[in-house]
């Protein structure tokens, strides 16, 4: 018999954005909610993202964007998914953007992307009902 | 028989819920009783809440001691506080220009902000960089950006607040005095203030620029090199906002600010200074955050707190070490994307509460601060707030206007002795620059930022738009979005490219030894960067050289070596 594996995430923020506090707190989450999280917080590449999600067999990488860069770094952390084959893996984007780049990030690769004032249940159920590789 | 079209039964149906909404809004009420922090209140508040005060020892009039109600007498009849709304935004022309915008529409003050490169000591030829150039805040990697953001302004009229926090205060502060001497003013008439608190930036995303020991000795360095060279200029801010942004509550607000700021001035203590030589020009940048009366009376609790804690711990004799100045940011973190009108709203009573404060200075967030970098019109609206309660509503004409209240006295005690609680938990712990070492604070920001959410989670705390009254996503900014112009972010790449290969290289190398000799022997380091600034050498090169003395590396994300032998 099989026990039923615990849904892996990462969270991390990319780029030198120093705004952790929402990352943080979902990680902490994420956790209480039964997930194994591998928080990698500041100061990561789309390169050691991706890297570390291989290293670390998740099933979910979210990132949280508060500075702006939303934008440059969404497209290449999709390529780099693309690039190692990471099909299974859900890319989900937190943080603060305007509503008009919403549409944009999904666009570019994103799998759903939550702004500030979600409440926990949104992203929990979202990331329970969603993960490609359920045992 | 009539038979109901489908649309009908719709309409009927939605009418007979909607009328079991109404009444269950008629007859609605509060759901919890407790302050924002989570202090039960009671229905009403009597005299007899305030029993045992003494008006002259507790209270006191405004510009008394203990200064509860202000620090002026006149409080806003001899001045309006300063209307000062913080711009930050590309590069420093592009910044430049929305402060004249600012000041075009009555702003009193400059509030520049710096960016995230800027602050963590970066140039913007480096490679972590180049995608982040002016997201957050304006760009300065050498003595050419701070001409070009200061302009015509003329620096000893126009009351200029600098925000950069991080140990790269100092290299800002040799900037600003390198191009106010190359200007010709006289460093004592310079007006304003920088934050320069390098210790609290190790709690918002700056640790790899913040070491404790370089954050006391460079943020000490500015305050020792201002209180012997420019008496009008105030050194430190100690930004209790920032750190109330992490989700903290108002009685942790102060109490950590406080804590703060003692690691500062026991070092300024140590290197000779009088408490009264530097106690007069430390400020405090406070939160206003969205409970109305809490916050007031955390503003009137700080003032009493501070007051005593100058007189009777530290033995301060002059009233002006005794008195707490502050500037107030309403919280951006109380700000949501959802319905984004409502922020002006929120705002609003926020800057309220921080009037009724007494408070010295005043930014108002923007309303699209949870989408993006304030747009002209958010700025411009954010003023507006700002002037309609100066000269609308008529609330500026009396001191303290709630004083004597016998909830807000009461609410104001009840602050005070929480706080105190606090810092007496600290002191039992060595002090905060030993519970920072031990990770204690960390420890507080992270329970907190979750008990937050639980919070809204549990709708224990309702923010509209957000758990209750909730409506369809929006899918545009009602006035527009701020980007970064992409041609400021490639300008500044190639500046400081183009400033480093074109400046006297022997000149860069001399000042830049005779900085770390300054360093080395620890000497304060602001005169050396003052003259390495005058020879071009830039932000990074200013700070990682400093850095190296320290034993750091040179450069913060450890990927560039020194270019200097």
């Amino acid at each position: 018999m099989r026990s039923k594996r615990k849904i892996r995430v990462i969270i991390s923020k990319v780029g030198l954005d120093g705004h952790d506090r929402g990352s943080k707190v979902v990680a902490a989450l994420l956790r209480e909610a039964g997930m194994e999280v591998v928080y990698l917080g500041m100061y990561q590449t789309p390169e050691g993202i991706v890297q570390a999600a291989i290293d670390e067999d998740v099933d979910v990488i979210g990132v949280s964007y508060l500075s702006g860069e939303h934008l440059v770094y969404t497209p290449q952390i999709v390529e780099e998914m693309k690039e190692n084959g990471l099909d299974d893996v859900l890319f989900l984007v937190g943080g603060s953007f305007p509503p008009e780049d919403i549409p944009v990030m999904r666009e570019m690769g994103a799998d759903e992307v939550f702004r500030g004032g979600s409440l926990t249940d949104s992203f929990v159920n979202y990331i329970r009902q969603n993960v490609r590789h359920q045992d | 028989m009539n038979q109901k079209k489908p649309a009908q039964i719709d309409r009927d149906q939605r009418m007979a819920t909607d009328w079991e909404d109404y009444l269950k809004a008629y007859y609605d009420k509060p759901q919890s009783t407790r302050t924002w922090s989570g202090y039960e209140v009671k229905e009403i508040y009597t005299p007899k809440d305030r029993a045992n005060q003494v008006y002259e020892k507790e209270i006191g009039d405004a510009g008394e001691f203990p200064f509860t109600r202000g620090i002026h007498r006149d409080m806003f009849r001899g001045r309006y506080w300063t209307r000062r709304e913080v711009v930050g935004i590309g590069s420093p022309a592009d910044t430049h220009e929305r402060a004249a915008f600012c000041f075009e529409q009555g702003g009193s003050g400059l509030n520049t902000i710096a960016d995230v490169t800027y602050e963590m000591g970066l140039d913007p030829d480096h490679p972590w960089a180049q995608n982040e150039v002016g997201l957050t805040g304006v760009n300065i990697s050498s003595m050419k950006d701070m001409e070009t953001l200061v302009g015509e302004i003329p620096l000893d009229k126009v009351s200029w607040s600098l925000i950069t926090a991080s140990p790269t205060a100092s290299a800002t502060m040799a900037q600003y005095v390198a191009v106010a001497q190359d200007k010709g003013y006289d460093i004592g008439t310079l007006r304003g203030s920088i934050q320069n608190d390098p210790i609290h930036f190790r709690y918002c995303g700056f640790r790899p620029a913040c070491p404790l020991d370089l954050s006391i000795k460079l943020g000490s360095d500015v305050m020792e090199f201002c209180t012997k060279n420019m008496p009008k200029w105030y050194y430190t801010t100690v930004n209790m906002y920032d750190l109330r942004e992490q989700g903290i509550t108002a009685p942790q607000e102060v109490a950590f600010g406080f804590g703060i700021a003692m690691c500062y001035m026991d070092e300024l203590l140590r290197r000779g200074l009088h408490i009264d030589d530097f106690a007069p020009r430390f400020t405090f940048y406070v939160s206003a955050h969205i409970d109305f009366f809490e916050e007031i009376a955390k503003i009137r609790a700080a003032r009493r707190m501070w007051a005593r804690l100058m007189k009777d711990r530290y033995g301060a004799k002059d009233p002006r070490s005794m008195q707490f100045r502050f500037a107030v940011h309403t919280a951006g973190c109380s700000l949501v994307p959802q319905q984004p009108l409502n922020n002006l709203v929120r705002i609003s009573f926020e800057a309220l509460a921080a009037v009724l404060g007494g408070v010295q200075s005043l930014h108002c967030c923007s309303y699209d601060e949870p989408m993006c970098l304030p747009t002209e019109k958010g700025h411009l609206q954010a003023l507006r707030t700002q002037q309609i309660i100066a000269y609308e509503t008529g609330v500026t004409n009396v001191a303290d206007p709630l004083g004597g209240s016998y909830f807000v006295e009461s609410l104001t005690d009840k602050l005070e002795q929480e706080a105190l609680k606090i810092m007496k938990q600290v002191d039992e712990m060595g002090g905060m620059e030993e519970a920072i070492r031990r990770e204690w604070l960390d420890r507080q920001f992270n329970e907190e930022g979750v008990k937050r959410q639980k919070e809204l989670d549990r709708g224990d705390k309702l923010v509209v738009g957000v758990n209750i009254f909730t409506s369809e996503p929006e899918t545009s900014t009602p006035l527009g979005v701020q980007r970064i112009p992409e041609f400021s972010t490639r300008q500044q790449i190639e500046d400081v490219k183009r400033l480093k290969q074109s400046r006297d290289a022997r000149k860069v190398s001399e000042a830049i030894r005779r900085l770390r000799d300054a360093a080395a022997q620890g000497r304060n380091t602001i005169p050396a960067m003052i003259e390495a600034t005058k020879a071009y050498a830039t932000t990074a090169e200013l700070l990682g050289t400093v850095r190296q003395v320290y034993g750091y590396s040179y450069d913060p994300m450890n990927v560039i070596e020194s270019p200097f032998s």
